[in-house]
């Protein structure tokens, strides 16, 4: 799959009208001589969970801080809910909701005297009691507890409930599940899709492609400040391709000769062949037409060049591409 | 406004909560500074200084020193301590502002000094030749600007203090610039000619004078140390009250240019 820098102007992603949550054209972030962020567009409509993906110092979290208003825009346009989050600040602050990547607590405070004082300085606070709060990401046994005793994954549910506690309009997620064991984390994702459902927008950064493959309506990876790919989970996964795999029972030096002509190409594409001592596997990768058909008509080929051959396949399948091949081969590209 | 004032409420009303859990900060900010002042008036309780007796003269003198330790201290520890540990962090990406954030450090560390000064107070009216104060606004108007002057110096300090540790130590030569450089135990004109010029421009300074002056009734800005009406006590303090002004204007200036929301790295 060919990667290529997306920039997909406010407004103008995949036909969106005025509907948009977030919206961003042209931001260029720089820290001195460093470039964080350079030049990406991308807009979240309401209601919609957005996936940022990408490998540390991609710039997700440059981009997330701008959007937060903590950071003043280098070059470009950032908007959320019409506003300007840095200018206009004050007024967005009690519409959003924010988990950082890192952010303390104090340590003193029990759990639910956190929540408390969280709650009096929020804009909506008397919409939701401690122990609703807590209920919510299933601390409520925590509630007495010093925030200082609690371990890394429940104080990672803390944040969350306080992110969310005042029911925002646009929530920014900064990796929420880091360091949450699985059971928490699957809780954690049904509280996201929770609040999608209730209508808040959210923007979501992660390391673990499984959580935005499951929560994201769209998204994008991101590579050295740059957007690489961008779309639906289905598009961007659609563009992974089908991965053709097959085996057989031969070594290298077997191979060069009884393949003078080498493997066979399949749909036009050479395979990534790799050796063991007694076998070999190639690989195809099918990016063009429609997953089904392509993946039947390699199949067809290889099948006849194995009989034409004589040689017996020890493995033949077909894999759908998965994000995590996408994300691997755009950063391998770029690399 | 009305926002911001709630919010400093909340926040200076989490900051006492958890001064009351941590035993070192509440001996360091309340009590340590009411024992020096003890040690203090023990020591110079011979004699008159000023025209009234030592110990009463350095008791009304001490809540600059109040203001060193309840305001000054306290809120380096404070704020380089939750910009370390992220807590500016979070507080900064929740509703309250930057105002509200400020304010409600303020507000706690005005909590603590308040009751500082009722305790000396209290203390001042017992002691030889004491009375309760003579014009409590006046003590209250200084103690607030005072508190927003040594708030605002707290915040640009944290700002170049590295950790919680090193603030411990950083705030040294500041107390002792309070104490031996403000008229706390002796008068200015008891300080070598140039020295009075310098310590006159020091915030301590017009905190002690104005806060003694307020106190005893007396003027002890000017050098005369006679009676004073409220209304002339009111009218010498304006210079005073004025270099507070300034104080808080540059204050602010170093805490806009210094403070810091995020850690330092490297």
């Amino acid at each position: 799959m060919e990667t290529r820098q997306i920039n997909c102007r406010p407004g103008e992603v995949a036909g969106r009208g005025h509907d948009l949550a977030i919206e961003v054209g042209g931001l260029h972030q720089r820290y001195g001589s460093f470039e964080a962020v350079r030049g990406i567009s991308f807009s979240v409509r309401q209601g919609e969970l957005f996936a940022l993906l990408g490998t540390n110092g991609a710039g997700k979290t440059t981009t997330m801080e701008v959007l937060e208003g903590f950071a003043k825009p280098g070059d470009g346009q950032v908007r959320v809910l019409g506003l300007d989050p840095w200018r206009q600040r004050r007024a967005l602050r009690p519409r959003m909701g924010i988990l950082h990547q890192d952010a303390g607590f104090i340590g003193d405070l029990t759990v639910a005297e956190t929540v408390d004082m969280w709650r009096g300085m929020s804009a909506d606070a008397g919409r939701g009691t401690i122990d609703n709060a807590l209920a919510l990401v299933d601390l409520e046994n925590k509630a007495k507890t010093k925030v200082r005793q609690l371990s890394g994954g429940q104080k990672r549910r803390l944040d969350l409930a306080l992110a969310v506690l005042a029911r925002p309009e646009v929530l920014f997620l900064d990796e929420p599940t880091t360091g949450m064991d699985p059971e928490a984390r699957v809780a954690t994702w049904r509280v996201i899709q929770s609040l999608r459902t209730e209508g808040t927008t959210v923007l979501l950064t992660t390391h673990y492609l499984e959580e935005a493959e499951r929560l994201a309506d769209h998204l994008a990876i991101m590579h050295e400040g740059r957007i690489h790919t961008y779309g639906t989970v289905d598009e961007v996964v659609a563009a992974a391709g089908d991965q053709v795999t097959f085996r057989l029972a031969v070594s290298a030096a077997e191979a060069k000769t009884r393949f003078p002509q080498g493997l066979p190409f399949v749909a036009g594409n050479a395979p990534l062949v790799t050796y063991a001592a007694d076998h070999l596997q190639a690989v195809y990768t099918l990016d063009d037409g429609h997953p089904g058909d392509r993946a039947q008509a390699a199949m067809r080929t290889l099948l006849s060049w194995s009989d034409q051959s004589g040689v017996t396949l020890e493995r033949l399948e077909v894999r759908r591409g998965t994000l995590e091949d996408v994300f691997m081969r755009v950063v391998g590209e770029v690399r | 406004m009305k926002t911001d004032v709630l919010h400093a409420v909340r926040l200076a009303r989490m900051d006492m909560t958890v001064l009351g859990r941590n035993q070192t900060a509440l001996v360091n900010v309340l009590l340590l500074p009411l024992l020096m002042a003890w040690m203090f008036t023990t020591l110079y309780d011979r004699g008159e200084i000023g025209g009234v007796p030592g110990g009463l003269f350095i008791l009304t003198g001490l809540p600059s020193m109040m203001l060193g330790f309840a305001v000054f201290v306290n809120l380096v520890n404070s704020f380089t301590a939750r910009r370390e540990e992220l807590v500016l962090k979070r507080l900064r990406g929740g509703q309250p502002s930057a105002v509200a954030i400020f304010g409600g450090a303020g507000l706690s560390a005005f909590l603590i000094f308040a009751v500082q000064m009722v305790l000396v107070a209290v203390w001042s009216s017992r002691i030889e030749g004491g009375a309760m104060p003579a014009n409590i606004p006046l003590m209250v108007v200084t103690g607030l600007l005072g508190v927003a002057v040594f708030a605002l110096i707290a915040a640009a300090f944290s700002g170049i203090t590295r950790n919680a540790e090193l603030a411990q130590v950083a705030v040294v030569p500041v107390l002792l610039v309070i104490m031996i450089g403000s008229p706390l135990m002796v008068p200015l004109s008891v300080f070598p000619e140039p020295l009075q010029i310098i310590a006159k421009f020091i915030p301590s300074t017009p905190v002690t004078e104005v806060m003694r002056t307020a106190h005893l009734g007396r003027d002890f800005i000017g050098e005369g140390g006679q009676t004073l009406t409220t209304a002339q006590q009111w009218i010498e303090a304006l210079p005073s009250l004025g270099v507070l002004v300034l104080w808080i204007g540059i204050g602010a200036l170093l805490a806009k240019w210094l403070f810091r929301w995020d850690p330092r790295h490297g």
